[in-house]
């Protein structure tokens, strides 16, 4: 068995209890989530307790990835990664009124969505390279780093009132590229 | 673009909202959203991997299953204190790489049942590790030894159940246990989920009655290796 499907054959068995493929999914994929939420957060305690937060959801909610509409690998990285951008969102906003701030870790298409693959795992190394340099970092910078509009706007001295079209055009090259 | 922006966390509250409305009615917007996450998980691919700390399993397994230590004391059916004995050290092994993330196909994997089972104070430490092919269930003896007069005996408890006697250890080195065929199917089967390997002191010959009768020396959760 390849370990993609290693992954979804544990996750399938979390949905019905299995403490034991609880405890082998946390081996097998733990380090490069746990990566993710370092990268996102920078020290280990928030980082840890990201982590603790994405498992404790993945053994709550493994049977819903397919009903999302997600492979078992994406739907992981993306409640790892969302887990840690809302902590580090919150961290930024401290004692400030985050009235209005988007809690991402719920963020999922919600039932009937057909499951997404794309057969070349490098077609998106690929299409980034498509962009320009700054562009493709901003694409980067926004998943990676949770930034905003307005901190891309600083980030890459760009107007607030146009950072939004420059960006959209570079996600539609993106898109033009993935699609064909 | 809204699709890629919602995936990236870039609207703002209102917007997400409106889309996030959307989406509950249009199963076309569910599949092109869908898609963009498949996409920009990708990039996470570029981001090492870094070491668990150590305790961060416990902790989970802690949050989640609060009950734990007194069911496994429940299931054991023992009225001795265990002040100084008993709970487990886990034994894990991280898989490399995950194929999703590499380009090349990945070979397969085989997995193996082990598990540690360890005083918590790790005085004594056994690992077992079960041979499929054989049946055989190998129990090395990494750290402490054995009362005088006294022996140790393996007992494995599935969740639930009443514990199973497995066999006497040897005071040192590596014991090779032939299980039964239904104990041999249990361990090598599909699904342990609980499962609990555990040592008891017992008298010379091991228990007389079949089940523990001395101290629980030290316990470990069975694990699934790949």
């Amino acid at each position: 068995m390849t370990p993609v499907a290693q992954i979804e054959t544990l996750i399938a068995r979390v949905a019905r209890g299995d403490r034991g493929a609880f405890a082998t999914l946390h081996d097998a994929t733990g380090a490069q989530l746990f990566g993710v939420t370092m990268h996102i957060l920078g020290n280990e305690a928030e980082a840890g307790e990201a982590l603790q937060e994405v498992f404790v959801t993945v053994w709550h909610e493994a049977g819903q990835h397919r009903v999302n509409g997600l492979s078992p690998m994406a739907w992981l990285i993306t409640l790892t990664r969302n887990q840690a951008v809302d902590r580090l969102r919150a961290r930024r906003a401290g004692a400030a009124d985050i009235d209005g701030a988007v809690d991402l870790a719920d963020l999922t298409p919600g039932p009937g969505a057909q499951v997404a693959t794309r057969p070349d795992a490098a077609r998106m190394a690929a299409c980034l390279a498509t962009l320009d340099p700054d562009r493709a970092d901003a694409v980067r910078c926004a998943y990676l780093e949770g930034e905003s509009y307005a901190e891309l706007a600083s980030r890459f001295g760009l107007p607030l009132n146009t950072v939004r079209i420059w960006l959209r055009q570079g996600l539609l090259t993106l898109k033009d590229c993935l699609t064909s | 673009m809204l699709a890629a922006e919602y995936a990236l966390g870039l609207l703002g509250a209102d917007e997400a909202r409106q889309f996030e409305q959307r989406l509950t009615g249009d199963p076309l917007l569910r599949a092109e959203y869908a898609l963009w996450v498949e996409d920009l998980a990708r990039m996470a691919g570029s981001v090492p991997a870094e070491p668990v700390p150590p305790a961060a399993f416990r902790a989970i397994e802690a949050r989640l299953f609060p009950e734990e230590r007194r069911s496994i004391l429940a299931r054991l059916g023992l009225w001795q204190s265990l002040a100084g004995a008993a709970a487990a050290g886990l034994l894990v092994l991280a898989v490399t790489e995950l194929g999703w993330l590499a380009t090349p196909p990945e070979p397969s994997l085989t997995v193996q049942i082990a598990a540690q089972i360890a005083a918590q104070d790790r005085s004594l430490i056994l690992l077992a590790r079960f041979d499929p092919a054989s049946g055989a269930l190998l129990v090395e003896r990494q750290a402490g030894g054995m009362a005088a007069g006294r022996v140790q005996e393996l007992w494995l408890i599935a969740e639930g159940a009443a514990p199973v006697s497995l066999g006497l250890v040897a005071a040192a080195g590596t014991t090779t246990l032939t299980l039964r065929a239904d104990l041999a199917a249990m361990l090598g089967g599909a699904v342990l989920g609980g499962a609990v390997l555990a040592i008891s002191d017992e008298p010379p010959g091991g228990s007389p009655t079949g089940q523990p009768t001395g101290a629980v020396l030290a316990t470990g959760p069975v694990r699934q290796r790949m």
